[in-house]
């Protein structure tokens, strides 16, 4: 005999399984708490700068974050939720090498919704060592290469369909933000991940051009200067303007709105609170605070490179003076902690030492200027200084080359690139390498505008 | 002529009462109330239009479809088309939303018409729930608000699992009169049908004359479910719901309680969940892209005009089950 299930038997008794199933879902989630995840890699290596994302199964009070998550050893940096599940630290410092941390969920702590975090977790980590990223020239197209600190395994990052222009890599290592030109005559923002091969378009720019990257610290945001096309591509571009790319919603629009004020070479404070730029047209640095919408300006007409001390208060930058005895360049020294601005190197110059590139490490203690050593020479050479005592030792003076530039630090202030080019002989762009406690520095790799790949 | 005589006076004397009440009533009334109710009627008539208007569209081409089905589909074709077997025809009903990109308001008509046609119960039943998310259309605003990824997946899986295994559950029934409303079976429409050796045209223009008529009948439910919902909406503002919506449980709960109230169309929900990622856990908004689509107030009211009260029961709650447990399963044990 065949049994028939009647329709509403076969409902019901679904129903009773699916209320028998929630009851065993509810029981099994309560007896395992709070759940946590941590965005690390499986092999625990990470960036020197790397955010580390903690996403809870359940939403959580913003007042809660010190007392949930621990960092052994202790390190620097600030804990904020994104939202009510997800917590996420920023290091203010790099991590330091050959140490493993150890990141602690502490059991104990309640959600919102009244469930506990009942297991402590744990994970670690160790920190990777820094790549370097660069140009190539590769026919006629510059290609973008990473290479090992040491200049071994060399590897192109971009593909010879695209020439680079421009570049900037992430604080995190994790991309690099370049430059290139389009079909319409304009030029576009890109983006590329630390291992290469995935480039795609950030920014279509259309018929304007899109230069000069700088990719915020904390990463969500790229600050460029646009140029806008003129009504015909007969007519001239028009003047360079600082515009900002959020990457994390997309928008994108000038920082200034006073279509007047004019901007190149944008630079981002170390807290990515603040951004500098240079406006060739007025001569002077514009300096704008997003957090507290301040505006500063500062005069300069040399347009050269900004650098910032690492806790984002001071700003260092050169101009050009016109002395009693002559043109005189003078690196300037602003604090915006108390308002003040001073001409740290160059007052009492008995000749003008062509002072340029500027780069200040993550170390209070150590930047880099480069100047011109003697009169006679058009050589420059490299010197690492401390800013608070102006005391310091050349680092790159070889009288072979004639110029030294585009210096870098390395996440902790040890290892400077830079940029030298011979004087004599066959033309070859080189990079040049310094690190701390080895006296005079030595020629890495050739190519073009080196940076750090975190 | 007496009765009238003898009412007038009673009916005069119930009219001055009632003026006497109101004025009395409004004497007492706090003087911001009128005010309040205006503005809340105000929220009231956007609320509706919204719903009513994003709505419209998508039921005038739900009707249209039917109207097409009518005309240019018979019997003999659709048992080509689907299985007999129960679960065949389950899974195949579910994916049918591929070729018929219509939304909970128009996936009503066109079962109803399929129905008619000789689809079987089961593939009808997981066609009507299936649909409004598993079609082209909503692939991609899914996609475009959450990218292609784990939530994309999930939200087709889970719909699909869940209309198969209730159309499984509706195909144990052998009688479909014990489903469907009898006006299904009798002669709804019987004014308009194609014949045989109807020219192309004369078959555009009956289905044309069906899709009105079935527009205007759907139609009026789906003001009433307007009406309703932008009434819950204006007197139960969100925000009280989202305040108390925190927890593995609760979370759920409230989402699934807001894709009913909300009653906003699977073509553009995705956005709207979007707005709640950053309070709500990926288990509840799971569970509101899962289940809004298969049920909400409008759509409630035209199921109650195709099925009898036991079978929209339980198209109402299996789906609210299985959709609770997917949101638990996500905020427990998953996420």
């Amino acid at each position: 005999m065949k049994l028939r299930l009647s329709f509403d038997t076969a409902a019901v008794g679904l129903l009773l399984v699916i209320a028998t199933l929630i009851g065993v879902v509810i029981f099994i989630g309560e007896q395992a708490g709070v759940r946590v995840r941590v965005d690390l890699p499986e092999d625990g290596i990470v960036g020197p700068y790397q955010t580390i994302t903690f996403t809870f199964s359940e939403a959580f009070d913003s007042e809660m974050a010190s007392s949930l998550i621990s960092i052994d050893p202790v390190h620097d940096g600030y804990l904020e939720w994104t939202d009510t599940y997800t917590l996420r630290f920023t290091p203010v410092q790099p991590y330091q090498r050959n140490v493993t941390y150890r990141l602690l969920v502490e059991a104990g702590e309640t959600a919102s919704g009244g469930r506990e975090v009942k297991q402590a977790q744990t994970w670690n980590f160790t920190v990777r060592e820094p790549r370097i990223v660069y140009l190539r020239l590769q026919e006629d197209r510059y290609i973008l290469w990473s290479a090992a600190a040491d200049g071994n395994d060399p590897q192109p990052i971009t593909d010879e369909t695209l020439s680079v222009i421009s570049f900037d890599a992430s604080q995190d290592g994790e991309f690099v933000i370049f430059t290139s030109r389009n079909d319409q005559g304009g030029v576009d923002l890109w983006r590329v991940s630390r291992n290469g091969g995935d480039a795609s378009v950030l920014l279509d720019c259309g018929v304007d051009r899109c230069t000069t990257p700088s990719v915020s610290p904390d990463g969500t945001r790229i600050a460029y200067s646009r140029e806008a096309a003129g009504p015909t591509p007969d007519f001239p571009f028009g003047s360079p303007r600082i515009w900002v790319v959020d990457m994390v919603n997309g928008q994108d629009g000038p920082v200034y709105e006073d279509q007047q004020v004019l901007g190149y070479n944008p630079v981002w404070s170390p807290d990515s609170n603040k951004l500098a730029s240079f406006d060739g047209l007025a001569d002077t640095i514009n300096l704008i605070d997003f957090q507290t919408g301040e505006q500063y300006l500062f005069s300069s007409n040399t347009g050269g490179p900004i650098a910032w001390s690492p806790d984002s208060t001071k700003m260092v930058y050169t101009t050009v003076e016109q002395k009693e005895a002559g043109i005189r360049t003078q690196v300037r020294l602003a604090d915006l902690s108390i308002n003040e601005t001073i001409t740290l190197v160059g007052e009492k110059d008995t000749r003008d030492y062509f002072y340029y590139a500027l780069s200040w490490s993550s170390r209070e203690d150590r930047a880099v200027l480069s100047f011109r050593a003697s009169e006679d020479q058009p050589t420059q050479v490299l010197w690492v200084f401390n800013p608070g005592l102006l005391d310091g030792i050349v680092i790159a003076d070889d009288p072979d080359y004639t110029y030294y530039n585009s210096p870098q630090w390395d996440p902790w202030g040890e290892a400077l690139l830079f940029q030298q080019f011979k004087l004599r002989g066959e033309y070859k762009p080189e990079i040049g390498i310094w690190q701390s406690g080895m006296g005079e520095s030595k020629f890495l790799i050739e190519g073009f505008m080196p940076q750090w790949l975190p | 002529m007496q009765t009238t005589v003898n009412r007038l006076p009673r009916n005069l004397i119930i009219v001055i009462a009632l003026g006497v009440l109101v004025l009395v009533a409004s004497s007492m009334i706090p003087a911001g109330f009128f005010t309040w109710l205006w503005d809340r009627l105000n929220v009231f008539a956007t609320v509706f239009l919204g719903i009513f208007v994003e709505a419209v569209p998508y039921l005038l081409l739900g009707t249209f479809a039917s109207g097409l089905v009518e005309v240019f589909v018979d019997r003999d074709q659709m048992s080509k088309w689907v299985s007999n077997r129960p679960a065949a025809a389950a899974v195949s009903g579910a994916f049918m939303g591929m070729l018929f990109p219509v939304c909970e308001c128009g996936v009503v008509p066109l079962t109803r018409r399929l129905f008619r046609k000789g689809l079987p119960l089961s593939a009808g039943i997981s066609f009507l729930l299936a649909a409004p998310v598993l079609n082209p259309i909503v692939i991609f605003s899914t996609a475009s608000a959450f990218g292609w990824g784990q939530m994309l997946f999930w939200r087709f899986a889970v719909s699909l699992v869940i209309a198969v295994v209730v159309g499984l559950i509706f195909s144990v029934e052998q009688d479909a009169g014990n489903i469907l409303r009898p006006v299904l079976s009798d002669h709804e429409h019987d004014h308009i049908h194609a014949v045989a050796g109807d020219s192309a045209t004369e078959k555009v223009r009956k289905a044309l004359l069906i899709t009105v008529d079935e527009f205007f009948d759907m139609g009026r439910y789906l003001i009433l479910g307007s009406m309703l919902s932008a009434g819950l909406q204006t007197f139960i503002p969100q925000s009280a719901l989202l305040a108390v919506g925190s927890g593995p449980i609760l979370s759920v709960l409230v989402m699934l309680l807001l894709a009913i109230l909300l009653s906003i169309c699977s073509t553009v929900d995705s956005f709207v969940a979007l707005g709640f990622v950053n309070t709500f856990s990926f288990g509840s908004i799971l569970s509101f892209l899962v289940f809004g689509p298969m049920v909400d107030i409008k759509s409630v009211m035209m199921y109650l005009q195709v099925f009898k009260r036991r079978a929209v029961f339980y198209i109402v709650v299996i789906p609210f089950m299985m959709s609770l447990l997917t949101g638990l399963i996500f905020n427990y044990l998953v996420r």
